[in-house]
């Protein structure tokens, strides 16, 4: 007979979270957004950074007096770890609360993947800030109709590769790729290789995958340097990324390492330490000089209300390159979000996504935004570049690569 | 041939360090029969505080001693909070869940006072760039360095448990604890030395790795520790050298299988080689069996 | 407070409870279903891990493994094969099982320690290849598009399932599995299961194969995993293999832990708790690692019994408060009147023949013969050293002689597995009592009633008549031995708590539950008071009168004495004499080997 008590206790504790989780009142007053991100954890460098953008945003537009006349309110940030089941459980959370309007995602594709049906199912407006991989926003490939509600300004892998794949092809024979074994590692190797080869160049002659954390990559490294590379193109991490620059610096490796944007930032410039100078990368270019206005504009603003924090980077007088993607793409969404309820004067989903639809040339910190019916991602490929760690005297610089 | 030479050495490399780990849970595990789930934090601790006090200026070795000294005092810490309240309640393997939350919260603890991104780690030992020649394979000095500290560790740990009076105890200890107290042998000071020992080894194997993988974060240590655990199993519970052979036989193995066959393949192999080791032989390769006693 | 308890341990009131949950699921927010839903499939792990590591003892850090193959299955089999959910999640649970029983062939070899390094590797095992198997699992871009309630594209024949319905049926297949699975822990298998955890060696001599229990309870907890894994699959709609790692098993395994290994009351708040924690925690933004850290490191010296000791509840492992106690059923036959016509020359009831045991080299016992009759007690007495523990170990399967023949009924069982031998009718004691420190009395003496169940595992869960009346049956049994050896009114204590000489007595009553033939005693009377060696006499003699065959270990003269129809001295593991007991006293050989040589030519 014991385990009926325990039904009683289910109860009591299943009301508890029943009340705990009861609906705030409608404040039709306001404009209520909500967020979900890994706001801690060993992945908060995305989704912290992302909140910073958010509520620098929403004090912004609340400081010219709100959407039309409404205050804004980030009336849920609810944190996820990058945990997929936590990210399913807080975004049920947010689609529950029927007086939000609009909806800001979690930081990386894993958690991205396992929130985007239900948010595709629900139907109001959701910003995509960081997950790259395309399938996000458009399930059936790049090029199909995109999911109707679902705004990506995340740098996608698509995208991303462009750049990388223009600059491969048209320097390096023999190239060889290694990725982290995650969402967006595989959709990386895919697109990359496909750049490669629409830029006319060979396929890559060897490729390789490690996980996330990895101490040591002699392995593929070996297998790298074996198939006789003369170039390295890597997508991951900043720290794996590190990791890789260092086993290839032990195994005397001498092909340049051409990575993906976590090379830009500090946790590689840590980790790679001297061994930086001369790694290439792609990254938005946003932040390289010179910067254009709306994005002069938001360094300033960013840096008067945080700081020259982590997110900024170690040159007080400059942000770094990374901001693009930890911060500002978390900005640009809020802000495209913003604009399309002030255009649509209506919190009707329908109405804020075909406002949306109808954005073209807005100025943003990353890039310039325009979107479609049919297309729903921002960052283009002209908005990315390669960039190079060069040596200045005494500082380690990172320099536009001519292409 | 060179290519053969360089997953061998970095699977020596990595495998003394597996087995340095392993002694440490090993070293414990003798004397309480408790697996502490929290001993890759422990490594992250030592690693971390040497990290953060090098970048602020601290001499190299004052730091490295300096963290090894709290990596034991930690170890003592669970050792008092989460280790012996539990044993008092037989049967209620308390032990894993209050080992894992110290594990947790010492994440937790780095979290909040360094931050969860990587912090770069001082080249202690030679640079990643320092290698050198052997029959035409390009053999980095730092793997050399922490193959020879990890396995001169082990060796000394060896000789340690052999020859001391404490090396004694903590045989005498493992072999059954009410005998070992009937014959006067200070059971607590014996257990509670090799916690000590145990934090010391984490923390010198934390230092090793962070000096290969060239940042710490947080995180840093768990997929070690699992690695450690099964290097540990592989050579058999309650052997050092055992330890020894079983890490180095797993590191090489995970190089080889990673050059040879996929990098993927090797992340299954140390599992798989697991669990074919113990189907062959239950007690590890240099483990002694387990003797049924009616 | 007592009351209240009564008043929500009724029946009836947890069927109110669970229907007002299933209604309120259609009125309370999405969310709020789904954080139910995740307490239910959490409750169902929670419940498997318990099976294994809490009641058969066997230590898992891989449950994550049965939790995604039950999960990947149930979502392949719908998406690719169309299967509808009932049979898709119950397919799942069967391929589950199946992976549990395969991972038992290796793990049941290994103990402690090993066991949980094997099944840590099973679990990482299954994480890799499902990120690998890129053809079959979709590899680390996960399973898009599983059919999920949650965004209405989860149909049961035509009829689309929303999120109330889905946890109704979760609900259902929840109390379904609960119930069964409560009536299983509280038959034999149960009891036999535990048994295991407790001591292997004194579960063999119950008639329990440890391996084949070990295997048993491995395909159930992996079929309750791998439901709870298709329940999941079809909860959230998307897997990716970063659901299923280390760290999910290790979870599993907190959950149960905290809330109280071997109480299944414990497992649903341990459940409750760790899936409602994470997201309070959050309240905590950046110290909730530390939080979690520092709750995980004290909630056992705050709370030694884990959650289920709050409630002061025990999971009792017999179904004697299901059936009411015994009611009136029929006078109860403690033992089978066995006719043994002594006269009949089948022989003796057991022979053994010039058995030699040794140990590396040491001779324990050499050449011993022995018959023993039905309903002839047996005294066996001699030197510590002699032999006289070997000999009952070597009859009771523990050794395998090194050389010679026993012969049970005149079949040759020498060297066969300790549970075969139970199971055949020897029955033995310990010279230490192997009881069950945690069961009550009547449960101990019920377990040794063990080998005599012909239900299946089907109709323990399901409770059949069958089943009742046979659980009924065999406690009949054991109220009229427990009256026998003046235990009646210890029934209900916990053994573990009583006084030496009742747990032996205990013992002897558990012994003789199982309706022996050849009742093996290893010094029962050690440590009894008068009154209680009174009792233990009349145990046996019980047996003996229902024509058992006993053989008696002890030094107790006196106690032998009024007991025994006939001894067998042993010296360095030879028979010096075998005769009755006054012959006994004046036999040279044995007064020598009693106080040696030199005594004997002084006195």
């Amino acid at each position: 007979m014991q385990f009926f008590k325990t039904k009683h206790n289910f109860l009591v504790l299943a009301t508890a979270a029943l009340i705990g989780a009861a609906p705030s009142a409608y404040a039709a007053e306001t404009i209520r957004i909500g967020m979900t991100s890994a706001l801690t954890g060993p992945y908060n460098e995305f989704g912290e950074g992302n909140r910073r953008a958010v509520e620098l945003a929403v004090e912004q537009w609340n400081a010219r007096g709100g959407i039309n006349g409404k205050k804004i309110e980030i009336a849920m940030l609810l944190d996820d770890q990058l945990n997929p089941d936590r990210a399913v459980q807080n975004m049920r959370r947010i689609l529950d609360d029927k007086s939000i309007v609009g909806i800001i995602g979690p930081a990386g594709s894993g958690p991205t993947l396992a929130v985007i049906d239900m948010v595709q199912a629900d139907g109001r407006p959701y910003m995509n800030p960081i997950a790259q991989t395309p399938v996000i926003t458009y399930p059936d490939g790049v090029g199909t109709k995109p999911r109707s509600n679902v705004f990506s300004f995340a740098l996608q892998n698509d995208v991303e590769s462009v750049a990388m794949g223009q600059f491969l092809a048209k320097k390096f024979k023999r190239i060889g790729v290694i990725h982290e074994s995650t969402a967006y590692g595989v959709s990386g190797l895919e697109y990359l290789t496909a750049s490669i080869e629409k830029n006319g160049g060979n396929k890559p002659v060897a490729v390789d995958s490690y996980n996330q954390g990895a101490q040591d990559m002699t392995a593929q490294v070996a297998r790298l340097n074996r198939s006789g590379v003369d170039a390295i193109a890597a997508i991951g991490l900043g720290k794996d990324l590190a990791v890789l620059r260092r086993t290839m610096a032990r195994l005397n490796v001498t092909a340049p390492l051409i990575a993906s944007n976590g090379a830009l930032g500090l946790p590689y410039q840590e980790g790679a330490g001297e061994l930086t100078t001369g790694t290439l990368g792609t990254m938005i270019g946003a932040f390289s000089d010179p910067m254009g206005k709306a994005t002069a504009a938001f360094a300033e603003a960013y840096k008067s209300k945080y700081g020259t924090d982590r997110w900024w980077g170690a040159d007080p007088t400059r942000p770094q390159l990374f901001m693009a993607i930890s911060v500002a793409n978390g900005y640009d969404a809020a802000n495209v979000l913003f604009e399309g309820i002030r255009r649509a004067n209506s919190t009707d989903p329908k109405a804020i996504i075909s406002a949306i639809e109808s954005i073209r040339d807005l100025e943003g910190a990353n890039t310039t935004y325009s979107f479609s019916p049919e297309r729903h991602h921002g960052i283009e490929t002209e908005a990315v570049k390669v960039f190079e760690y060069a040596r200045e005297g005494d500082a380690v610089r990172l320099r536009p690569v001519a292409n | 041939m060179d290519f053969l030479i360089q997953m061998i050495a970095s699977g020596l490399s990595v495998g003394a360090v597996y087995a340095l780990v392993g002694l440490g849970l090993n070293l414990t595990f003798w004397t309480t029969r408790v697996l502490n789930f929290g001993q890759g934090s422990v490594l992250m601790a030592g690693a971390m505080i040497t990290a953060v006090l090098v970048a602020r200026g601290c001499n190299v070795f004052l730091a490295v001693a300096l963290s090894l000294v709290v990596s034991a005092l930690i170890l003592w810490v669970i050792e008092f909070v989460g280790v012996r309240p539990m044993l008092r309640i037989r049967g209620s393997m308390g032990w894993v869940v209050s080992t894992l939350g110290a594990g947790i919260f010492l994440q937790g603890s780095a979290s909040w006072l360094f931050g969860t991104q990587a912090v770069a780690f001082p080249d202690v030992l030679f640079k990643s760039s320092d290698t050198i020649e052997l029959l035409g394979a390009y053999i980095s000095v730092q793997y050399i360095a922490v193959f020879v500290i990890s396995v001169v560790i082990v060796g000394l740990m060896e000789l340690f448990l052999r020859r001391s009076t404490w090396g004694y105890g903590v045989r005498a200890v493992a072999h059954d604890r009410e005998l070992a107290a009937l014959m006067g042998i200070p059971v607590r000071r014996v257990v509670v030395g090799s916690f000590l020992v145990s934090g010391l080894l984490a923390g010198a194997a934390g230092v090793l790795v962070a000096q290969v993988s060239g940042t710490v974060d947080p995180n840093f240590g768990l997929h070690l520790l699992i690695l450690s655990f099964v290097a540990t199993v592989v050579g058999g519970m309650g052997s050092a050298v055992g330890s020894l052979v079983g890490g180095l036989t797993l590191g090489v193995i995970e190089k080889l299988v990673g050059g040879y066959v996929s990098p993927a393949a090797a992340e299954m192999v140390a599992f798989v080689l697991l669990v074919a080791v113990l189907t062959i032989r239950p007690q590890g390769l240099f483990g002694k069996a387990d003797t049924v006693k009616v | 407070m007592s009351k209240l308890v009564d008043l929500i341990t009724n029946t009836w009131t947890l069927a109110v409870l669970c229907v007002v949950l299933a209604l309120a699921a259609g009125f309370v927010e999405t969310g709020t279903v789904q954080m139910w839903s995740f307490v239910a499939i959490n409750i169902l792990l929670a419940q498997s891990i318990n099976l294994l590591t809490g009641i058969t003892g066997q230590i898992s850090l891989g449950h994550a493994g049965f939790f995604a193959i039950g999960a990947y299955a149930s979502a392949l089999l719908m998406k690719g094969a169309g299967l509808p959910l009932p049979v898709s999640v119950v397919v799942a649970a069967a391929i589950s099982a199946g992976a549990g029983y395969l991972l038992s062939i290796p793990a049941g070899r290994v103990r402690e320690f090993y066991l949980a390094m094997m099944s840590l590797a099973f679990g990482l095992i299954v994480y890799e290849l499902a990120r690998e198997w890129r053809g079959l699992t979709g590899g680390v871009m996960g399973v898009r598009g599983v059919p999920s309630a949650q965004i209405g594209t989860l149909s049961l024949f035509g009829w689309v399932l929303d999120s109330a319905w889905y946890f109704r049926i979760l609900l259902l297949s929840l109390i379904g599995t609960m119930i069964a699975f409560r009536n299983f822990v509280k038959s034999h298998y149960g009891r036999a299961f535990y048994a295991v955890h407790v001591s292997e060696i004194a579960a063999g001599t119950l008639g329990v194969s440890q391996a084949a229990t070990k295997r048993a309870a491995y395909a159930l907890s992996g079929g309750i995993a791998g439901l709870a894994g298709g329940f999941y699959a079809h909860l959230v709609g998307y897997l990716t293999p970063e659901s299923f790692g280390l760290m999910r098993s290790v979870e599993i395994l907190v959950m149960s832990i905290v809330g109280g290994l071997g109480s299944l009351t414990g497992q649903v708040l341990g459940a409750i708790v760790f899936t409602y924690l994470p997201q309070r925690l959050q309240a905590f933004s950046d110290y909730q690692f530390m939080a979690y850290g520092l709750i995980l490191i004290f909630v056992f010296t705050l709370l030694p019994n884990g959650l289920a000791g709050l409630l002061k509840t025990r999971t009792r492992y017999s179904k004697f408060d299901q059936l009411g106690g015994i009611g009136n059923a029929s006078p109860a036959v403690a033992l089978t009147q066995r006719h043994s016509d002594k006269a009949a020359s089948h022989g003796p009831l057991i022979r053994v023949e010039q058995v030699t045991m040794e140990f590396s080299g040491l001779r324990a016992l050499s050449g011993v013969s022995l018959d023993l009759q039905p309903s002839c007690i047996t005294a066996l007495v001699g030197p510590n050293g002699s032999g006289k523990s070997t000999l009952v170990n070597v009859i009771s399967g523990l050794y395998k002689p090194t050389s010679g023949r026993i012969l049970f009924k005149g079949k040759d069982i020498g060297g066969q597995p300790s549970h075969r031998i139970a199971a055949a009718g020897i029955t033995r004691t310990f010279q230490d009592p192997r009881n069950v420190p945690s069961f009550t009395v009547r449960e101990n003496i019920l377990m040794g009633a063990n080998r005599l169940y012909v239900h299946g595992p089907l109709a323990a869960a399901l409770n059949t008549p069958h089943a009742k009346a046979e659980e009924r049956e065999m406690l009949g049994r054991v109220e009229a031995l427990m009256a026998t050896a003046g235990l009646t009114h210890h029934a209900e204590d916990i053994i573990g708590d009583l006084p030496y000489g009742i747990q032996r007595l205990a013992e002897v009553a558990r012994a003789l539950a199982s309706d022996p033939e050849l009742l093996l005693l290893d010094e029962p009377a050690a440590g009894l008071s008068e009154h209680e060696a009174e009792r233990l006499v009349q145990l046996i003699r019980m047996a003996a009168d229902h024509g058992v065959a006993v053989l008696v270990i002890d030094h107790h003269m006196d106690f032998l004495a009024r007991l025994v129809n006939d001894v067998v001295v042993f010296e360095a593991g030879e028979v010096i004499y075998r005769g009755d007991m006054d012959g006994m006293r004046s036999n040279q050989a044995v007064i020598e080997a009693y106080l040696g040589k030199e005594e004997v030519s002084h006195a």
